[in-house]
């Protein structure tokens, strides 16, 4: 926890500043346009190139590459899971399917913000007798209509988690921290970044909560040498949980592998070597359930040799996703070393 | 190795590269020793971005000539450590392990230095009461490497890879016993390929090819096709071979040729013309039907880019994914033999209409 402390002190503030600001802004898959427009804003000084490709991914070029440096792609996805409306029915009750991975224990009584502002709550039929969690068919959505014609809402609207953020101690919950923390420090490494040998391409991908279109077509556009995604984890920390060794408070994890990928050997090196180096506490991942934008990254075209730096992170895809601050500051500190210091290969 | 570099002594060989570690994401060892096999037959060897090795062997057709990938991957499925617990290693696979056949194996632990282990079920006293009797799957497996708790963590981390430890057997009647057989058999056959096309002319460019992480999303396969553009692939894997009882028609029994795959990963007309070549020369051979999904590279090949037409030829294995896969040799240099006159017929008489061909 030392490198906390050496830190400029307004890190940790300014990281949890970003957060405030981007947890609150809806951006369920597919429809990113208000968070990147927030994104773009802020990190547009700080960066030598902008623009926004077909797909919606906001893509920065920043830097000048020395006889020594290389071509380093960053992406942070930038989309969240939601659900979206498939039915509304005679008295105003909208049904609804998921738009990324959602786990049904976490919907009954949750609140909703639709993209126009609609709001509404999760509800649930349950059968007499049933003892089986109910299924997503026994959901809907009540927006406090009482038929289909006053409604607010239509077939296809999309919406999301509605929770304000809260902090506990030295820890955020709030909804979508999965995966603002990783915009928000790769938003903070960019602003502060100094001098670097190395040119980056800093990706905030969409889509990425559904087959992670957005770092699949990013990164064939782009010509980087080698990748970082900039993601979440989850934790093996809390009572009963399946077993992982992974732990909030416990510093960066390292990805060895996920789902999806193995990450590349030399970048783990890279990661773990540069940490021990500066004394930044760390961990190691081994994710059986789930992948990132990496996954993507790592075959575009001829290959893009990839890892991924992971926020440890518990009670993944609900409404109240926790992080440790320190985790955030280290990640950052981590990944600021790695890009001003010598690449991986 | 044998003395004289540009001649393989096969069982020889085959040993030495089932006895190297190579779990998909850590290929090095076996890609070490391809580029020293592979170099004398070849006019360039180079590595992919992700590590897949290239082992080019240019033709004497006029320029631009067409390119033929010949490829088989050379990771073996394997473990990862996920846990350190008192000592003792928790594990996943990486690939797909059957749980039942792990208990009692030895196995090797790469850490910052290469520890031997074994493999422990707890026994049934103290796993749960409602698995009653059947095999424990593999989150109740542990290793055990006889270290004291600290020189484990001094020596092991979370991530480590962990490969089978059983050494390679020769077995009567020509088979060889070994971990990686799948998918080792093939880049052997790769090998005698390269060496009966020693002083034969050709007029397409030969790209062999020993992919990375076939076993767990064909990284390489994808990202090597990418780069060479073939205008043909021929993915040389292992399939199901058959054991006595079984009758099972997706199985292949051993020593009776390799097997030439048909199915939607497989362009037909490259089916069909293997098989004439393979009668023509009195080569044995088995016809294997793929429907879906082949479990191959030229899963993912076959729509690289602007898409591959792509063959598949399996050599029969027995017991796959565990440490005591068993291949029969013959059809081991049968695969290679019959590769190597593919490639010597390609553009002369026997292949040149098919790409014209659309497929059916």
């Amino acid at each position: 926890m030392t490198i906390v402390d050496s830190l400029n002190g307004d890190t940790v503030e300014n990281i949890k500043g970003l957060l405030r600001e981007l947890v609150q802004i809806p951006a369920p898959a597919g429809h990113e346009g208000r968070v990147r427009q927030a994104i773009q804003e802020i990190i547009t000084p700080h960066v030598d190139s902008i623009k926004v490709d077909a797909l919606g991914n906001l893509i920065a070029r920043k830097g000048r590459k020395a006889a020594d440096g290389r071509h380093i792609l960053l992406s942070a996805h930038m989309d969240e899971i939601g659900v979206i409306a498939t039915h509304i029915d005679a008295n105003g009750f909208v049904r609804f399917t998921s738009v990324g991975a959602l786990f049904l224990r976490y919907l009954p009584g949750g609140h909703v913000r639709f993209l126009d502002g609609a709001r509404g709550l999760v509800g649930v039929n349950i059968e007499p007798g049933q003892t089986k969690f109910p299924s997503m068919e026994q959901m809907f959505l009540d927006v406090g209509a009482s038929n289909r014609q006053d409604c607010p809402v239509q077939v296809g609207d999309l919406a999301v988690f509605d929770r304000p953020m809260l902090e506990i101690g030295n820890r955020v919950v709030g909804k979508s921290l999965d995966n603002r923390t990783g915009v928000a420090v790769l938003i903070e490494v960019i602003r502060s970044l100094g001098e670097s040998p190395h040119t980056f391409t800093f990706v905030f991908s969409v889509q990425e909560e559904l087959s992670r279109q957005g770092a699949m077509t990013a990164a064939f556009a782009s010509d980087a040498e080698m990748a970082i995604a900039v993601d979440v984890t989850t934790s093996g920390d809390t009572p009963q949980a399946a077993r992982m060794a992974v732990s909030l408070g416990g510093g960066p994890a390292i990805k060895v592998r996920d789902q999806g990928m193995i990450a590349d050997a030399r970048i783990v090196r890279w990661m773990a070597d540069s940490a021990e180096q500066a004394g930044i506490p760390h961990q190691y991942e081994v994710l059986e359930l789930g992948t990132t934008d990496a996954q993507m990254i790592q075959v575009a075209r001829e290959g893009i040799p990839s890892g991924c730096l992971s926020i440890p992170l518990r009670y993944l895809h609900s409404p109240a996703e926790m992080v440790d601050l320190n985790d955030l500051a280290q990640t950052y500190a981590l990944l600021t070393r790695l890009l001003t210091g010598k690449a991986a290969f | 190795m044998a003395t004289d570099p540009t001649m393989l002594n096969l069982n020889e060989y085959l040993t030495a590269m089932l006895s190297l570690p190579g779990i998909p994401g850590n290929e090095a060892p076996v890609r070490d020793m391809l580029a020293r096999v592979w170099s004398p037959f070849v006019d360039e060897v180079s590595s992919s971005r992700l590590g897949s090795l290239h082992a080019i062997k240019h033709g004497g057709g006029a320029e631009p000539r067409r390119r033929v990938m010949v490829t088989a991957h050379m990771d073996g499925v394997g473990m990862m450590v996920t846990e350190i617990i008192d000592g003792f290693i928790r594990f996943t696979d990486v690939g797909s392990l059957d749980a039942r056949v792990l208990p009692g194996q030895e196995v090797t632990v790469h850490g910052r230095r290469d520890v031997p282990g074994v493999i422990v079920d707890p026994g049934e006293r103290l796993l749960p009461a409602d698995l009653d009797g059947r095999a424990a799957p593999m989150r109740y497996l542990f290793i055990d490497t006889g270290l004291t708790p600290d020189a484990l963590t001094a020596a092991v981390q979370v991530g480590d890879p962990i490969s089978y430890a059983l050494q390679p057997l020769a077995l009567d009647g020509d088979w060889l016993l070994g971990h990686t057989l799948d998918n080792r058999a093939s880049l052997a056959a790769i090998s005698i390929c390269l060496e009966q096309l020693r002083d034969v002319p050709h007029d397409w460019d030969v790209w062999c090819v020993a992919t990375v992480q076939e076993e767990t999303t064909h990284a390489g396969a994808m990202t090597s096709a990418y780069t060479i553009q073939p205008d043909m692939a021929i993915v040389l894997d292992v399939t199901y071979g058959r054991t006595g009882e079984n009758h099972d028609p997706s199985t292949f029994p051993l020593g009776e040729g390799p097997t030439l795959g048909i199915g939607p990963n497989i362009h037909p007309v490259l089916h069909q013309r293997f098989k004439r070549l393979a009668g023509d020369l009195e080569i044995p051979y088995q016809i294997e039907v793929l429907p879906g999904n082949s479990l191959t590279d030229a899963h993912a090949l076959q729509v690289v880019a602007g898409g591959i037409p792509c063959m598949v030829i399996g050599i029969p294995l027995l017991n796959m994914h565990t440490p005591v896969e068993v291949a029969a040799v013959k059809d081991i240099q049968q695969t290679g033999y019959l590769v190597a006159r593919w490639i010597e017929a390609l553009g002369k008489n026997i292949v040149e209409p098919l790409l014209a061909e659309e497929p059916a």
